[in-house]
């Protein structure tokens, strides 16, 4: 294979890989400590790339964009967090499951109503190349992969240096446990969903300028999303980054190989992980609560 | 009854969904008192301790803790305001250290005075770093209760503590219970009767949903007389 | 005797009501919901009876339609053919993939299928679009022979066809949900392990329930390729997945009327909404999050307690 077209084809991966990576945290932290499985995470991405869009627009820069994105995709989160799932919290996981595609969908219509419904394009906020083994890489690129990088160590640190984030981890394990001990869970549930909801439009103003910014982007990337996070494991933030450039890798490498491999590729690995291991690479055989 | 009551429950009814567990269960508790709960599997006795401390709803009756009425107030303010459940399943949060256990433990009332833990349990302090699910079944119920003492609780309801546990480790429970006694009462879950007749001033009996007897006479529960509930 | 007859009553009611649809209402309107139904009954079974959530019925639906058409469209001319291979293909792929399916959590296959409506609709767009035309679809409804009897091409004759199907489905439901199979279905969702316990495998047990599911599914999707004489890979749109879950959580989750009454209700709705505001996503996102907050019992769900009430009161003198 052509040296070149490789070194593109892995940064390529790597991109959409962080990507894939940032917005399924939201999905797998959810899931680990709330057991809800929050579709939803796909409108604050939407919401994430069309306020990056609108405030580009208005002050001409993209990273204000990513930034108001993040802030309004954490406050849409936190409402929606108050008014509807704190109310279905101890429902069973396929409802709070449908509640949340419910919640997608509406957030699609509502955003077809104030963008419409055409491809708005935002551009790159950095057109310059970087040149890696003589092959030219756009370094947008490279800075999404960097900017993924430090949301993992900083979620790391926030996990196992903060107090709130061992009572996380805690309520990961047993929240019933975190519970006695007098902590407000509901307090670490919406600090988690809020965490979730910025990440989740941090990742949709990263990928804004790659793609084209649609009302259906969420569902767009929902298949890959769930494929991440099911060979990650639900619920386990280092099974996310694993698979997340997994995922971005086979992807890009497949598309290079045979087109449509790049969407069917995953699935197949995914299968084949399920069957090794029916809870994903790092997922643990955790019960319903 | 005495004046120094902490714990009033009276006509508890609980039910899971449709199936009733308990019946009209009344239960009192002075402060310093150690006080069992004995009878058999399925009995109820944990879904009474587990009632008491807001994990579950009652469909009636009134749970009253010094003067407060305990019903409808979260489980985690319950904690907060001095009445703990130790549960029976020895889960520590295994993926975090001792220390971070105790943390947690810490966190919700700001005591971060370990002291009265180590004193009780002075093997913690070696532990401190360990991942608390590499512990021993002892050293995790050590864990359980020492991180429960934190923010000093006036009750503390202990489900099962010594199941499955070595009989060294029990006495050092034993006289963990009767130390802590001098600051708390204690409800005690316990299959051991041995236990229960060394440590209890007195024993309620479970059976089926109801409280069946109640022993308070010293001679009696030294005689054992609780067997026959088991 | 009673029960038999306190059924068929059952039935009847069911079915007189979407007659009077049929002349009431224009004809492809009622042959949309009868077809939509039959498709819902699958997924409707699925969460109802076994607590499995499929957000991936549409991959089902295409293996039926794509089977149907491809025989309709290369080979032969019989419709009827055509639906008998259309439900051959969705055992088939049941019994190839459900083993896979049926042995994950009910939270990672809900992940699974939709991640395979994905697929499928990837395979029929892209990888098999020399023999599915990719997104021009196949036409076929030229090809369609007129049958003795009913003639499948007629609409009218068409509609009185779907309504026997539908109705031979809806009975097969009915006959499972009283039957041990049935009971041992409703055991797999709520306590697995009773059901080891009595000797039944659960593994078994929900690969059969996901077997006859989604050969329903399958079937619906024949029907619709038969009914508008082409197919194309729109019909495996994952955006259309959520199209089955929502008209059950409408008609009330494991209740043998609800995908009826969901279908007539979600198609109206769909209809009336649409002739408005364009995009109708919001409308139906706000109602699926407001069925989970009155509590997930659905249209039928909430009206099945009170008729049963006034049922049950008339009845009373005679029994
Ligand atoms: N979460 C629950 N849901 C339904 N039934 C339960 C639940 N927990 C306990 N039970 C039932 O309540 C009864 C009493 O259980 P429990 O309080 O655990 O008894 P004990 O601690 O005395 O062994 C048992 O029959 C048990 O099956
Ligand atoms: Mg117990």
């Amino acid at each position: 294979m052509d040296p070149q077209l490789l070194i593109s084809g892995v940064i390529f991966g790597l991109s959409i890989g962080s990507v894939f990576f940032l917005l399924s945290i939201g999905l797998s932290l959810c899931f680990g400590l709330m057991r809800i499985i929050s579709l939803d995470q796909l409108l604050y991405y939407a919401i994430g790339a069309y306020i990056t869009y609108t405030l580009y627009l208005v002050t001409g820069s993209v990273w204000i964009g990513v930034l108001g994105g993040m802030v309004i995709s954490g406050i849409v989160a936190f409402g929606v967090e108050r008014f509807i799932f704190l109310r279905i919290y101890e429902r069973d996981i396929t409802f709070t499951m449908i509640a949340s595609f419910g919640i997608l969908f509406a957030g699609v219509g509502a955003i077809k109503y104030i963008w419409g419904l055409a491809p708005l394009p935002v551009p790159s906020p950095i057109n310059a190349m970087a040149s890696i083994f003589g092959t030219e890489i756009p370094i947008y690129r490279l800075i999404v992969i960097v900017i993924s990088f430090l949301v993992y160590v900083s979620i790391w640190a926030f996990l196992n240096k903060t107090i709130t984030g061992k009572a996380i981890r805690a309520g990961i394990e047993n929240v019933e446990h975190v519970e006695g001990l007098g902590i407000n869970v509901y307090k670490l549930f919406t600090t988690t969903f809020i965490i979730s909801g910025v990440l989740s439009g941090l990742a949709g103003g990263l990928h804004a300028p790659l793609i084209m910014v649609d009302p259906q982007m969420g569902l767009e990337v929902l298949p890959f999303v769930f494929m991440v996070v099911i060979i990650g494991g639900l619920g386990s933030i280092k099974g996310t980054l694993v698979s997340a450039f997994i995922v971005g890798q086979v992807i890009s490498l497949g598309a290079i190989i045979y087109g449509p491999l790049a969407q069917m590729a995953p699935f197949a690995i995914m299968l084949l992980i399920l069957l090794i291991k029916p809870t994903g690479l790092y997922g643990s055989k955790m019960l319903k609560r | 009854m005495p004046t120094d009551e902490i714990l009033a429950v009276e006509g508890l009814n609980v039910a899971y969904g449709e199936s009733k567990v308990l019946f009209d269960v009344s239960i009192h508790i002075n402060a310093n008192e150690i006080v069992s709960c004995v009878g058999r599997n399925g009995a109820g006795k944990s879904t009474l301790l587990r009632t008491i401390s807001g994990f579950v709803k009652p469909t009636s009756g009134t749970v009253m803790f010094a003067d407060t009425s305990l019903v409808g107030i979260k489980c985690y303010d319950i904690a907060r305001m001095g009445l703990k459940y130790i549960p029976q399943d020895k889960k520590v949060f295994s993926d975090l250290t001792v220390r971070e256990n105790l943390e947690l433990g810490s966190y919700a009332t700001q005591d971060y005075n370990w002291d009265k833990v180590t004193e009780y349990f002075p093997k913690l302090t070696l532990l401190m770093e360990r991942k608390a699910g590499y512990l021993s079944g002892g050293e995790r119920q050590m864990l359980m209760i020492g991180r429960a003492l934190l923010g000093d609780p006036k009750v503390l309801l202990v489900d099962e503590p010594t199941e499955g546990l070595a009989p060294s480790i029990v006495a050092q429970l034993q006289n963990v219970f009767l130390e802590l006694s001098k600051k708390a009462a204690l409800v005690i879950v316990e299959q051991n009767l041995s236990l229960v007749s060394a440590i209890s001033q007195r024993v309620y009996a479970v059976k089926e949903g109801r409280v069946v007897h109640e022993i308070s006479d010293e001679g009696e529960i030294k005689n054992n007389v609780c067997e026959k509930y088991l | 005797m009673v029960k038999l007859f306190n059924w068929s009553r059952g039935i009847l009611l069911a079915f007189f009501c979407l007659l009077l649809v049929r002349v009431f209402l224009p004809l492809p309107f009622a042959i949309e919901i009868i077809i939509f139904a039959t498709y819902t009954m699958g997924c409707n079974f699925l969460l109802g009876r076994v607590g499995f959530i499929s957000f991936g019925q549409p991959a089902y639906l295409a293996v039926g339609a794509y089977a149907t058409s491809f025989y309709l469209f290369y080979f032969g001319t019989n419709p009827i053919i055509g639906i008998l291979l259309g439900i051959l293909a969705g055992v088939a792929v049941a019994l190839i993939i459900g083993p896979f399916f049926v042995r994950l959590r009910s939270d990672y296959f809900a992940l699974v299928n939709l991640a395979l409506a994905v697929i499928v609709f990837y395979l029929f767009e892209k990888v098999l679009a020399s023999i599915t035309h990719g997104d021009n679809g196949l036409w076929f409804l030229t090809n369609i022979a007129s049958t003795p009897g009913l003639d499948l091409g007629v609409p009218s004759d068409f509609f009185i066809f779907v309504f026997l199907v539908a109705f031979g489905v809806w009975v097969l439901y009915k006959y499972l949900d009283d039957s041990i199979f049935g009971a041992c279905c409703q055991a797999t969702k709520t306590n697995e392990d009773k059901v080891k316990f009595l000797g039944y495998s659960n593994f078994k047990i929900r690969f059969l329930a996901f077997i006859i599911a989604n050969t329903t599914t399958a079937l619906a999707g024949s029907l619709y390729a038969v009914y508008f004489g082409f197919v194309s890979p729109e019909i495996a749109s994952p955006s259309r997945a959520a199209d089955p879950v929502i008209v059950t959580l409408l008609g009330g989750v494991g209740t043998l009327y609800g995908p009826i009454v969901g279908a007539f209700a979600y198609t109206g709705m769909k209809d009336l909404i649409s002739g408005y505001i364009s995009n109708w996503e919001l409308f139906i996102g706000l109602l699926l999050v407001f069925i989970m907050l009155a509590g997930e019992k659905g249209i039928w769900g909430s009206l099945e307690p009170v008729l049963k009430r006034t049922f049950s009161k008339k009845g009373k003198p005679t029994t």
